[in-house]
């Protein structure tokens, strides 16, 4: 319990819910809808956008990227789970950034900053990872020292990743923390557009220094 | 956790667990005599047993009537009777059992997955949730592990499982969360009413049980139980309820 600034506390109660405790000097958000009970006195408020400045509000409105969180305030202890998709705790130790999307935050720490942002270079290629992985041109960022909990369906691993590429199925893509690249690569064949092809068209290319996060299971939510 | 890469074990008549789980998502029972079960729940059987509706058996034993006071759950519900080996689960979900001694506990209706006829089922005051009184084994389904937490406690409907021996829950309504919501929709923020404004508020002693929360699944008898609670409406604020739920259902077509 002496969890000064913002150091983790995050208590992984089973594999789908969080115990998360609150206090005035560290509040939490939250998904919207993920608070499955708690004790003390907590309270909770809605927000809307993310970030801060055009490129939050202004993302947040044209991507979908504006995933209905709220703020959790007071003293107290919450648990959080949603629809029993399975929970990853990750500590951030200010160091690198975490990149995921927006829906796959059950719950971060107040004091970690959250920006919107285009992924990867933008341009033709983004639109075309965007509009084929269905994930959106945008992705969240979350960057500063606290603890996060991400959704995931069927459990995440991590790979760490030191200079070499490793391919990941985009439904399959977490997130990622560190100092990464994430590519788009197509090979599409007239195979695929008659849907005879391997379903293994595009994968996403993660190159760099950092982990990637992959669930064990090519399901979105 | 463990023994999932292992091949996987064969059972037989014998070899079957004896009331236990065989795994976290399947249980055996052993039978002899009769069980409550849900209708669906029975995924295979060894030996000399048959199901039979509750309904069916209610008009010809009495005991069945006594033990199961429910008329809106009544349908969901078969009478497992014989000997063997009985094998239960639901959707997958984690499966439990719990055993009362002289004890009274209140579980979602939807989760509830079978009881000895030991124990007594009746309707609770809560929509949607069952008590279960008297003394035996009961299994219930949840959406990973189940937790226990201890009052004072709020609780959300959706992840709410059920709670023993605690005086029921009050309803309690995030002011906070109210207002803001409010706020916004003033400013024209599309705002849905899905939120954490209400919660269920245990205070006294003993143990709530709760679940991740899950897709709420569409439960047949709630539309019955609700339409039942309409006798208190004066016709004129019944014919009122209909068009606005009318209008409800064309909203969401549209």
């Amino acid at each position: 319990m002496s969890s000064m600034g913002t150091t983790g506390s995050f208590e992984q109660v089973n594999s789908k819910v969080v115990r998360v405790p609150v206090s005035p000097a560290q509040p939490v958000l939250a998904r919207r809808g993920a608070m499955l009970g708690y004790s003390g006195q907590v309270t909770f408020r809605p927000v809307f956008g993310q970030g801060h400045g055009v490129g939050g509000v202004v993302g947040a409105a044209m991507s979908g990227e504006s995933n209905p969180m709220m703020a959790t305030e007071g003293e107290g202890s919450v648990l959080y789970g949603y629809r029993g998709l399975h929970v990853t705790v990750l500590q951030l130790d200010g160091s690198a950034s975490l990149t995921c999307e927006a829906d796959r935050l059950l719950v971060h720490s107040a004091h970690l900053q959250s920006s919107v942002e285009f992924i990867g270079q933008g341009g033709v290629r983004a639109a075309v990872r965007g509009a084929v992985t269905g994930q959106g041109l945008f992705t969240t960022r979350l960057h500063g020292t606290g603890p996060v909990a991400l959704l995931s369906h069927g459990g995440t691993f991590a790979m760490p990743i030191d200079g070499e590429t490793v391919g990941v199925d985009p439904q399959a893509y977490v997130g990622h923390v560190g100092a990464l690249q994430v590519e788009l690569s197509a090979k599409v064949g007239w195979r695929d557009a008659v849907g005879r092809g391997s379903g293994e068209a595009f994968q996403l290319h993660v190159s760099g220094h950092g982990t990637v996060y992959v669930q064990a299971s090519e399901k979105k939510f | 956790m463990e023994s999932s890469t292992t091949s996987p074990t064969t059972f037989g008549p014998h070899t079957l667990p004896a009331n236990d789980n065989i795994n976290p998502y399947a249980f055996s029972v052993d039978l002899d005599g009769q069980w409550f079960i849900t209708k669906g729940a029975m995924i295979a059987y060894y030996g000399d047993i048959r199901f039979e509706a509750v309904t069916a058996f209610a008009s010809q034993q009495a005991w069945v009537a006594a033990r199961f006071s429910s008329p809106v759950y009544i349908h969901d519900w078969v009478i497992a009777e014989g000997h063997g080996k009985l094998v239960l689960g639901d959707r997958g979900f984690d499966i439990n059992s719990y055993t009362l001694e002289d004890g009274n506990l209140v579980i979602k209706a939807n989760n509830l997955l079978a009881f000895e006829p030991t124990l007594e089922l009746k309707q609770s005051i809560v929509p949607g949730f069952v008590t279960l009184i008297g003394s035996g084994t009961f299994l219930a389904s949840s959406n990973g592990p189940v937790i226990f937490v201890e009052p004072p406690f709020r609780a959300d409907p959706e992840a709410l499982l059920g709670w023993a021996d605690v005086p029921s829950p009050s309803v309690h309504h995030d002011a906070a969360w109210m207002a803001q919501s409010f706020a916004t929709a003033v400013q024209g923020m599309v705002g849905r009413a899905s939120g954490e404004e209400r919660q269920y508020d245990f205070t006294g002693a003993g143990t709530i049980l709760l679940q991740s929360s899950e897709v709420v699944r569409h439960d047949p008898s709630l539309a019955r139980l609700v339409e039942s609670q309409t006798d208190l409406l004066s016709p004129s604020q019944a014919g009122a309820l209909g068009r606005k739920l009318l209008a409800r259902e064309q909203a969401a077509k549209s």
